[in-house]
């Protein structure tokens, strides 16, 4: 794995954590986790790799994921990363309301400018 | 706060728009409370709404006996079955794999059918598979979770008794619960439902009653006067009868927009006091609706012909509209709510009861009475819609009792019709009592009613009458 991918990896991982940590304190852990399986699901039908995302009642890890990525290095995995959170928030946005995910969002969003969040209207 | 509109008649009124989505909702009530029918109702109607609904029944005899049922019902359609409405089995699953396997199994067709509504009948069925309440409550919070994650709406429905709503855990976590009974009252085996708990949402408390019928339920919001005062503007105009001597007595007429009560005994003519007061506003082109619970339609427009009343005329031209409701169909949870409705579709300038006190003997409870009473009496005076309520005076010979429930209270003018006995032959004499907020003609008058209408005579000259 080349090292532009472990550092890729590593800032969705911190991502992932920060996204986690911030939906269980709405959501309660049991049920952040229950998202997290149901997103997995989902974009398991394109990228069945998610489906090596640990997660547990201490959080997410994507150590799996990363030790794969030695086996096929092609995954294109910002885009699965990208989709994973996508889903993840547009969800979450559901459940509690746009307003209190907007500040969920806009601490992901000073982290990764780029990430193309689901519109209100989806 | 997004809502899972019902379709359901007056339901998603008393619920503020709907049934929050995501929410887990309890259906409670006793077996042939109608939970089962209320429920389909919802998942009929989502499903032409495009929404997808998984049903899953514990007992697995009663699914094709459910379907069979249902089939009378308008809302029920074969198309939608399978491709919205989509039937399975959880009791077995439960029962054979062990209740550790439940939520998987209904993960499972979760991410198989991806539904909008999840049914579990009856939930409270399954309680017995659980081997103790600990872990029972454990499968409850877990399956709550679940539920929402998937962004569903839940409804667990079982047979659950009003003191068990208080005590079993899936009433901590549920957001929304719906109690439904019935009541024996009279003549009718009446239906009600009460919204306990419904979080997210403002919703109208207390019992409502409802029916089913081939349309599906139907529910009647409780009629209640509103806690806060009322204020409405008292409007300058005068309704007349159309009666010289009368509207002279009442300085040109009632008061626009007030509510009148004429009480009576049995023949002293409130019928046809109140029926001129329709008929004089539709030759003035104002719409009026005479409510009658005593006399038939066509015995009103006889009456109302030998007196001389262009009657038909006005009822082909649609200014005055005669409803009749007998006395023995009369429930007045339901046809409370119907008289509002029927006002307020026709928009309606004068309105007539005839009589309260066919009402009032139709309701066991007399505060329900009195409340439906001021209900429509609020509804009637923000309308600014002038009305006449008639009431029957059991003793012709007595004035002073208007009406049982002091209903008097609620009424703004009060008009009084009584025998007396003068010099060996029975006479009629007319009083106004009060008129609020104006003034009128103290005199207790002499009145006939002949073949050419109402005549208003002279003041009786006795000292005793109103004793």
């Amino acid at each position: 794995m080349s090292e532009i991918v472990e550092k890729q990896v590593e800032r969705y991982e911190n991502l992932l954590r920060e996204m986690w940590t911030a939906s269980a304190k709405y959501l309660g852990i049991l049920s952040a986790n229950l998202l997290v399986e149901r997103v997995v699901w989902e974009v398991s039908m394109e990228y069945q790799e998610i489906e090596l995302l640990q997660y547990d009642q201490n959080g997410i890890s994507c150590a799996r994921i990363a030790a794969s990525l030695e086996e096929n290095p092609d995954l294109p995995v910002e885009d699965m990363f990208m989709k994973f959170i996508t889903r993840y928030v547009a969800i979450l946005a559901k459940l509690l309301g746009h307003e209190r995910t907007e500040e969920i969002r806009k601490r992901l969003k000073e982290e990764f400018a780029t990430i193309p969040f689901a519109s209100r209207e989806e | 706060m997004d809502k899972l509109i019902t379709g359901i008649k007056n339901l998603d009124y008393i619920l503020g728009g709907g049934i929050p989505v995501y929410s887990l909702n309890i259906v409670s009530g006793s077996p042939g409370s109608g939970k089962t029918i209320f429920i389909q109702n919802i998942i009929f109607n989502s499903a032409r709404a495009g929404l997808k609904s998984l049903y899953l029944t514990t007992i697995s005899e009663s699914q094709f006996k459910m379907v069979r049922h249902l089939q009378g019902f308008e809302f029920f359609s074969d198309d939608l079955l399978g491709e919205k409405v989509i039937y399975g089995d959880f009791g077995a699953v439960l029962r054979k794999q062990g209740t550790d396997k439940g939520l998987e199994y209904l993960t499972q067709l979760i991410k198989k059918h991806l539904p909008n509504i999840v049914v579990i009948d009856s939930f409270k069925a399954i309680r017995d598979v659980f081997p103790d309440e600990r872990t029972f409550r454990a499968f409850v919070f877990d399956l709550a979770a679940a539920l929402s994650i998937w962004e569903v709406t839940a409804f667990l429905v079982g047979e659950y008794e009003e003191k068990e709503l208080t005590l079993l855990s899936e009433f901590a976590v549920a957001d929304g619960i719906f109690h439904l009974y019935g009541q024996e009252e009279k003549r009718f085996q009446k239906r009600y439902i009460r919204i306990l708990k419904m979080r997210g949402t403002n919703f109208e408390q207390g019992e409502h009653l409802f029916q089913i019928s081939p349309v599906g339920i139907e529910v009647y919001p409780r009629m209640k006067p509103e806690g806060k005062e009322l204020q409405y503007e008292v409007k300058p105009g005068r309704k007349g009868f159309g009666i010289p001597g009368l509207d002279e007595m009442l300085c040109g007429g009632l008061s626009e927009g007030t509510i009148t009560l004429i009480s009576g005994g049995t023949g002293t003519g409130k019928t046809t006091f109140a029926l001129k007061f329709l008929l004089e506003g539709a030759e003035k082109g104002e719409k009026g609706i005479f409510l009658s619970f005593e006399e038939p339609a066509a015995q009103l427009q006889n009456t109302a012909r030998h007196l001389g009343f262009e009657i038909d005329k006005y009822l082909a031209e649609g200014r005055l509209g005669i409803e009749f409701i007998s006395p023995v169909e009369l429930d007045v949870d339901r046809h409370g709510f119907e008289i509002l409705d029927m006002i307020r579709e026709k928009k309606v300038e004068r309105f007539v009861i005839d009589s309260i006190s066919s009402f009032e003997s139709s309701v066991s409870d007399i505060q329900k009475y009195k409340d439906y009473l001021w209900a429509i009496g609020q509804q009637l005076k923000r309308r600014h819609i002038s009305t006449i309520f008639t009431a029957v005076n059991e003793d012709p010979f007595l004035p002073l009792i208007v009406s049982k429930a002091h209903i008097s209270l609620i009424t703004d003018n009060i008009i009084i019709l009584r025998y007396v006995e003068d010099d060996s032959s029975i006479k009629k004499v007319l009083g106004i009592l009060k008129t609020r907020g104006s003034d009128h003609d103290k005199a207790l008058r002499e009145y006939e009613i002949t073949p050419n209408g109402i005549n208003i005579l002279g003041k009786l000259d006795r000292t005793d009458m109103l004793r």
